[in-house]
């Protein structure tokens, strides 16, 4: 069997090779693959008779139980020989019924074949997860079919319809597969069969899952709308697709459970509602097409409802009666569209208003159609009337369902006989004949043959119906056998009552099409189909729309919503701390208010400016919170680092609008105020939980006596940055030169060649000029408060000199490297502010680079030499040397760490003023001067020599007001101004 | 004190040190050799290193030690997994490396240049892209080597920071549309600034958590061994621990975009450069996945009827917004972006099966989905027009009639994003769900069948779109792919056939190493 499998994805294949060496004759030889599928069907006939199965099995993914398990009985046995049978007929018929020059025709045969191929293995496959990749193959396949023309719109839409509906209802078959397989251990049907089914409520389910999968695909009411829509596929397709193999795969499943599940609860209420509905819709629908297609498409329909209802019925006389017809069906119907392929293309339409007079023109398939027609309709001897008396035999005990279904073959009877007057009869004149081409022997051959063997079978019921018997036997004992001959008055007289039914109702078409135009199906599958598939559509966007907008804002929301619901969810789980401590300090209360107001009102603020500063509230405020819990050390530092930020934010704000863009709308802005309040709760809740589940002493409380003892410090805060932290301190020295590189190497652009970075920012080497204001001839008046800059230039020195002071005295005191590093840091940005960019360079003299590498090498080199002299890397010693004047000196070697520390805070703070400050100084004023761009920032080379030989200062501002114009920095009238009047 | 040294297993920890090796070697490369000679360097460089760590990998298969003081533990999850991004970081790296698709490659020259500047236009048109890209990505794939492997809280958080640092950088070296590449890394960095910061303060709660384990006073720790017994028997309120947890957890579902942290995947997926998307949407996730895996296996395991419900709900989420929202994308990029956060859902349901089945199962996944997405952004980088890559769906239109080969090969990787049969995706979503099931998680495998079925949607409508419309005058033509990218693609190609049809070596390898050393 694996050898038929192979067999076909070979030809597959092969199939564009041979199209594009033979052209169409191509199909002959592709048609040798399902033919010898049919072959060995018929080489196993005996051993089917006799009940037996055919196995093959071989592992394929062991580690999750998929293997390649074949198994062939009756009803599978049967499916081979109509699948490899009309297959290879159709394949045939295909030689003549594609122009030579169709386009696509290679991967026309390719898929064809490989369709085939997937659904010899949906009905050969044993293991229900290799049903299942076929049965997914076939919908793949079969969307590539129906989409042979793809420049039609209508092509595209059916495919895709199609396929939608079937893999959709797949993968709902393949969750009951899994859930049946999971139960029972094992994949293999075979053997799942055999095992006791799972409890009700399980089994239940998984088997209307499967459900859901087999009537989708079989086109099943609520999902029929797909088949007619999927007519738009060339005449071979629909033929095989539709009439014998995919859509029969439906039925087949249906077929192959129910001996196990028909009497599961829901199996009969489903099977039977659906499928009855199915019946009477679809013959209904059936006598109101023109276009003959669609009426075998609908005919179609309603024979795959009665079907399902056969096969799912559960009893030996319905199970046979199912076998019948769906070798009935497959030749009757194959054969019928087979023939409205052969009216298409050789009379130009298959509207059944505009075809006239074709039985004289084509005698031949006339008869067939007739002959093909009669069986659907039921007339003795053919196989038709055989499979429709043996139904009527078996539902004989079950009124209401007998009633609908003979409705449904009254319904038959009048399409069937629509169909032959409308394709070929001729009208009265004076329409004429439609004009026809002759009709090659090998087109119609394969529907002739089909249509012959449905007479055929039809007189050979008996050993037809011996053959089969082994399925309907899983069900018990037959009562009625299959015959031609009618068994019992009241069968014949039902069945003649619906071939003159459907007679009658077809010779009062007129009326009835005046009913049937009036009345108006209340559900349409299609219509629900579109409004669901656009609904979820319109969903989808809406739900885009609503949360993916690309607003960072937004996108930190959903994130700290969910946070607030994950971790307030874990927060509410408990348990809590039985109390929790209250601050005794009235003051702290107030400076709580006050940080509370500064809170709202930075959120309230629309400037940029003052959001900054009242943020900076906050933070002052957290300093005091400090100050009164008696951490004056902590509270230093804060105070001092808040001060550098604001004056860094307003560096940035600088080159940011003043205020914030439009505000975000009053709805958002109450759901962000809520999100962030419930933030704030939950992160203080989360504090109190923390810190009320302390259990263990904190480490902290050990630090004072070390600290003198090991530290020879009495600050311990310092001390422990210095010497118990001191690897801590490293780290974030380090952290601080890596962000201040960063952030100079965002500012000063970078530039190819020779040119270092920062080199030209450099002060000027001292030269003849010294100013004592260096804004003087630097800045403009306008900016200028000559108040602040001298006191500025007044006190730097001194605010120097306490910087240091609290470098050294760190140790006991409050104070250290960092808070030193921050005062002279402040000291330094207090000069630029008042001064501007040179006076900045005036002030410190140095690279800033040089600063940052100076104090991590101070830093590193203190731990380094305690290493070497023998210690613990990091570890201090005190050293009292004695110095002439001055005394014993009381020296511990971590200041020099933490003079490190200083050079490191220094130098970050100097590298932001002269990134975040100068250059963007700089980069203002030159895009203050038309006609120059970013990139022609520098000033061209012979400018400056022009500068230099006028016996300017070399000063990268140009100074002097006679290089104004050449010099980009001192260009405009107002610097010019300015540089005169600092000469004054 | 002495400071005593942990010992270290140098061996086991060998592809890590390699990589690392090779990024620093990197790094010396870009500051000494000349300019026109770094490309080809550092991508020689590059793929040695990533051939050499597999080499250690494999060297390494039988390891099941834990080393580096407790940090690291080299084990058949870690190995598994390190194997696994090593290969599909060396695809990545072939995509990275590609400079025929597009002149000077799919970076910058100069990231600093004021975008739209004619500087920048005069660099997008014809200067090399920027080499530093091939050190940023060993660096990236050295950390997710460590991540995977960190038997602590803190190695983890390192790891993290190692990846993801790169991360955002390489982001942001998109040398087109270089606003929206811009944008995204200052998104990525923000939000996953967010989530460090969320997985930092977690840590500390666990931490607080493990110090009550085994009567009052005794040390905490942040390793998974500690955690471990501390779940059980931990006297600390556990309130700690399950805030801890809920915050590790947001910190690690950010890097696995499970939704509601998914929200930057579209813009970053969309902004940064393809080979990068394809970089991250395989590596990262592989990463981010094993050190997920390893928490909640090893340390958390004792807390599973505490979080399985939460992380299961986050997972249906996760899937149910993946292909929702999938549905109406236009861009293929955030398409595929998308379709990434749904496979974390799928991969969530894995993960919350705590036991060998869910460990291979989930391991198998990860490898199966990394070779599809790495060669579907291979795809994406070939489909071209004048200003760069087509992203755009509606430009995929009829785009098989123009290239049948691509539009075929991007179809069949489609299909196995699909879960159909006879591709990986159907394997690996099957192996997935069955685990699921047997672990009597069968909501989860519901919700997976349902989302896949919605998710099957938006593919079939690109794979209509490229076979079934008439290529367009805007239809853009596929440029033919050098040697690396066409590698890359078929290695891709075939791994997803191979791992659909014969998957059974590789669930083999995963169920053998399917056990943590604890």
């Amino acid at each position: 069997m694996l050898m038929l499998l192979a067999l076909h994805l070979v030809a597959a294949a092969l199939a564009p090779a041979l199209v594009h060496r033979w052209g169409r004759w191509a199909f002959l030889p592709l048609a040798v693959a399902p033919a010898s599928a049919f072959g060995w069907a018929l080489g196993y006939a005996d051993t089917v008779r006799e009940g037996r199965a055919v196995v093959e099995a071989y592992p394929w993914v062991p580690e999750l139980g998929i293997e390649l398990a074949l198994r062939v009985t009756t009803l599978s046995w049967l499916l081979v020989l109509l699948v490899g049978g009309i297959g290879a007929l159709v394949l045939v018929y295909c030689v003549r019924y594609f122009d030579a020059d169709e386009p696509g025709l290679g991967r026309f045969a390719a898929v064809f074949v490989g369709f085939a191929g997937a659904m010899l293995g949906v009905v050969l496959a044993d293991d229900l997860l290799l049903l299942y990749v076929c049965w997914e193959l076939t919908s793949v396949f079969s969307y590539l079919l129906i989409a042979h023309h793809p420049e039609q719109q209508a092509s595209r839409r059916s495919a895709n319809q199609a396929l939608l509906v079937t893999t959709l209802g797949g993968l709902v078959m393949l969750v009951g597969f899994v859930m049946l397989g999971q139960h029972a251990g094992t994949y293999r049907w075979s053997e799942i069969a055999a095992r006791p089914p799972p409890p009700g409520g399980y089994l239940g389910i998984a088997v209307v899952l499967i459900l859901v999968g087999a009537l989708s695909k079989s086109a099943i009411f609520p999902t029929s709308f797909w088949l007619p829509a999927a007519m738009a596929a060339p005449t071979p397709v629909s033929a095989y697709l539709h009439a014998a193999a995919m859509v029969k795969a439906g039925v087949y499943l249906v077929a192959l459970l129910a001996p196990v599940y028909a009497e599961v609860g829901p199996w009969r209420p489903v099977i039977y509602v659906t499928g009855i509905v199915t019946v009477l819709a679809g013959g209904w629908a059936a006598l109101r097409q023109v276009d003959l297609k669609l009426l075998l498409a609908y005919g179609t329909v309603s024979q795959l409802g009665l079907l399902v209802v056969l096969v799912g019925a559960g009893t030996p006389d319905a199970a046979l009666a199912g076998v019948a017809m769906l070798v009935g069906h497959a030749l009757f119907k194959a054969a019928l569209f087979l023939v409205v392929g052969i009216v298409d293309r050789r009379a130009g339409t298959r509207d059944l208003t505009v075809l006239s007079g074709l039985w004289r023109r084509m005698p031949l398939v006339c008869a067939t159609a007739v002959l093909a027609a009669a069986s659907m309709a039921g007339v003795t001897p053919l196989l038709g009337f055989v499979a429709k008396e043996a139904i009527l035999g078996a539902f004989r005990g079950d009124p209401p369902l007998l009633a609908a279904l003979l409705l449904g073959a009254v319904l038959t009877t009048a399409y069937s006989a629509r169909f032959v007057r409308g394709a070929f009869a001729g009208r009265p004149p004076p329409r004429e004949a439609t004009p026809t081409r002759p009709v090659e022997t090998v087109l119609l051959a394969p529907a002739a043959l089909l249509a012959v063997a449905g007479l055929v079978l039809g007189v050979l019921a008996g050993p037809v119906g011996e053959t089969l018997a082994g399925y309907p036997r899983l069900f018990g004992s037959i009562a009625h056998p299959l015959t031609f001959v009618p068994a019992s008055g009241l069968v014949l007289g039902l069945s003649a009552l619906a071939q003159v039914g459907g007679l009658l109702l077809f010779a009062l078409r007129t009326p009835v099409g005046a009913v049937q135009a009036r009345l108006r199906a209340p559900f349409d599958g299609d219509t629900a189909y579109q409004v669901l598939s656009r609904g979820f559509d319109r969903f989808a966007v809406a739900l885009t729309g609503a949360t993916q907008r690309g607003s960072l804002p937004q996108y930190l929301g959903v994130i700290l919503f969910a946070l607030v619901l994950v971790l307030g969810g874990a927060l509410l789980r408990g348990p809590w701390p039985d109390r929790i401590g209250v601050s005794g300090n009235p003051l702290q209360a107030v400076v709580g208010v006050v940080l509370g107001v500064a809170a709202v009102l930075t959120v309230r603020a629309r400037s940029r400016l003052t959001a900054v500063i009242l943020a900076g509230v906050t933070g002052y405020c957290t300093a005091v919170l400090f100050v009164l819990h008696g951490a004056p050390d902590l509270a230093l530092a804060q105070f001092l680092a808040e001060t550098v930020t604001i004056v860094i934010f307003v560096l940035v704000l600088r080159r940011l609008p003043a205020r914030f863009s439009v505000r975000p709308l009053r709805r958002s802005r109450w759901t962000r105020l809520a999100l962030g309040v419930a933030v704030g709760a939950v992160v203080t809740a989360m504090a109190v939980a923390a810190t009320g589940a302390r259990r263990a002493p904190p480490v902290s409380a050990e630090f004072p006596g070390p600290a003198l003892s090991f530290g020879y410090g009495r600050n311990v805060v310092n001390v422990t940055l210095v010497d118990i932290r001191a690897w801590d301190t490293m780290g974030e020295i380090a952290v601080l030169v890596v962000a201040a590189t960063g952030v100079a190497s965002l500012i000063f652009q970078r530039r190819r060649g020779p040119d270092r970075p920062r080199r030209d920012d450099l002060p000027p080497p001292p030269g003849a000029e010294r100013v004592w204001l260096r804004a003087g001839p630097t800045l403009r008046t306008r900016r200028r408060s000559i108040v602040f800059e001298v006191v500025v230039r007044l006190i730097f020195h001194t605010v120097v000199l306490f910087s240091i002071f609290l470098l050294f005295s760190g140790h006991n005191a409050p104070g250290g490297g960092f808070v030193g590093g921050l005062v002279a840091g402040l000291a330094l940005a207090v000069r630029y502010l008042a001064g501007g960019r040179h006076e900045l360079d005036q002030a410190a003299p140095v690279d800033a680079g040089m600063l940052l590498g100076v104090g991590l090498f101070v830093s590193v080199g203190t731990g380094l030499l305690a290493m070497s002299t023998g210690g613990e890397v990091l570890r201090s010693s005190l050293l009292e040397p004695e110095l002439p004047l001055v005394g014993e000196l009381h020296l511990v070697t971590s200041i020099f760490f933490d003079i490190g520390v200083y050079l490191v805070v220094v130098g970050l703070v100097l590298d932001i003023l002269r990134s975040l400050g100068a250059e963007v100084d700089r980069q203002i004023e030159v895009e203050d001067e038309p006609g120059t761009g970013l990139r022609t920032d520098r000033p061209a080379g012979p400018a400056r020599q022009a500068a230099a030989g006028a016996g300017a200062p070399d000063a990268p501002g140009g100074t002097d007001s006679e290089s104004a114009g050449t010099d980009s920095e001192s260009a405009g009238t107002d610097s010019g101004v300015a540089g005169t009047e600092g000469r004054r | 004190m002495d400071l005593k040294l942990p010992d270290i297993d140098y061996a086991a920890l060998a592809p890590i040190l390699v990589l690392f090796g090779a990024s620093l070697v990197g790094v010396l490369v870009e500051a000494f050799i000349p300019r026109k000679r770094r490309h080809l360097t550092q991508l020689v460089l590059g793929l040695l290193a990533l051939t050499g760590a597999l080499v250690a990998v494999v060297l390494n298969a039988q390891d099941r030690v834990v080393t580096a003081g407790g940090a690291v533990a080299v084990d058949g999850p870690t190995l598994f997994l390190q194997g696994a991004i090593v290969v599909l970081a060396g695809m990545a790296l072939m995509l990275i490396g590609e400079r025929s698709v597009q002149r000077g490659g799919a970076f910058v020259a100069h990231a600093a240049v004021t975008v739209g500047s004619p500087e920048d236009q005069r660099q997008a048109a014809d200067e090399g892209g920027a080499t530093e890209v091939y050190p940023l990505t060993l660096f990236a794939v050295s950390g997710m080597l460590l991540f995977v492997a960190a038997n602590d809280l803190l190695t983890m958080f390192i790891a993290l920071e190692a990846f993801s640092l790169p991360l955002y950088l390489l982001c942001a070296l998109a040398r087109r549309r270089r606003l929206l590449s811009q944008e995204s890394a200052l998104k990525y960095f923000l939000l996953g600034s967010y989530a460090s910061a969320f997985f930092l303060f977690g840590m500390a709660l666990v931490y607080g958590f493990t110090v009550g384990a085994g009567g009052t006073g005794s040390g905490g720790g942040v390793d998974f061994g500690t955690i471990r017994t501390a779940v059980t028997d931990s006297a600390a309120s556990e309130v700690l621990l399950f805030a801890g947890l809920a915050l590790l957890s947001i910190g690690l579902l950010f890097k696995i975009a499970a939704a509601p942290f998914h929200v930057w995947t579209p813009d970053v997926y969309q902004g940064a450069p393809t080979p990068i998307t394809g970089f991250m949407a395989a590596c990262t996730k592989v990463a981010a996945f094993g050190g997920l895996l390893r928490v909640l296996h090893v340390a958390f395991s004792g807390a599973s009827w505490d979080f399985t419900p939460v992380l299961g709900a986050i997972a249906v989420l996760t899937m149910l917004v993946g292909a929702i929202l999938a549905v109406t994308q236009t861009d293929i990029k955030r398409l595929l972006a998308y379709s990434s956060v749904a496979n974390a859902g799928y991969l969530l349901v894995g993960a919350l099966v705590l036991s060998k089945d869910g460990l291979s199962s989930t391991m198998f996944y990860l490898v199966a989905y990394g070779f599809t997405v790495l060669a579907a952004f291979g795809v994406v980088t070939l489909v071209r027009d004048a200003d760069g890559e087509a992203t755009h769906l509606s430009r995929w239109a009829g785009l098989g009639r123009r290239s049948p080969l691509y539009a075929g090969l991007f179809t069949f990787l489609l299909l196995a994003f699909a879960g159909i049969p006879l591709t990986s995706g159907f394997t690996s979503k099957f192996a997935v769900f069955g685990a699921a099931l047997d672990a009597g998680q069968s909501w989860l495998v519901i919700a997976g069948v349902l989302t896949s079925m919605i998710l099957a949607f938006p593919y079939l409508r690109v794979v209509v779109m490229m076979w079934l419309s008439e290529p367009g005058e805007s239809t853009p033509t596929v440029s033919l792919p050098g040697g690396l990218t066409a590698a890359a693609l078929m290695i891709g190609v075939v791994a997803t056939l191979v791992l659909g049809v014969a998957p059974a070596p590789l669930l083999d390898l995963a169920n053998g190493a399917a056990e943590f050393v604890r």
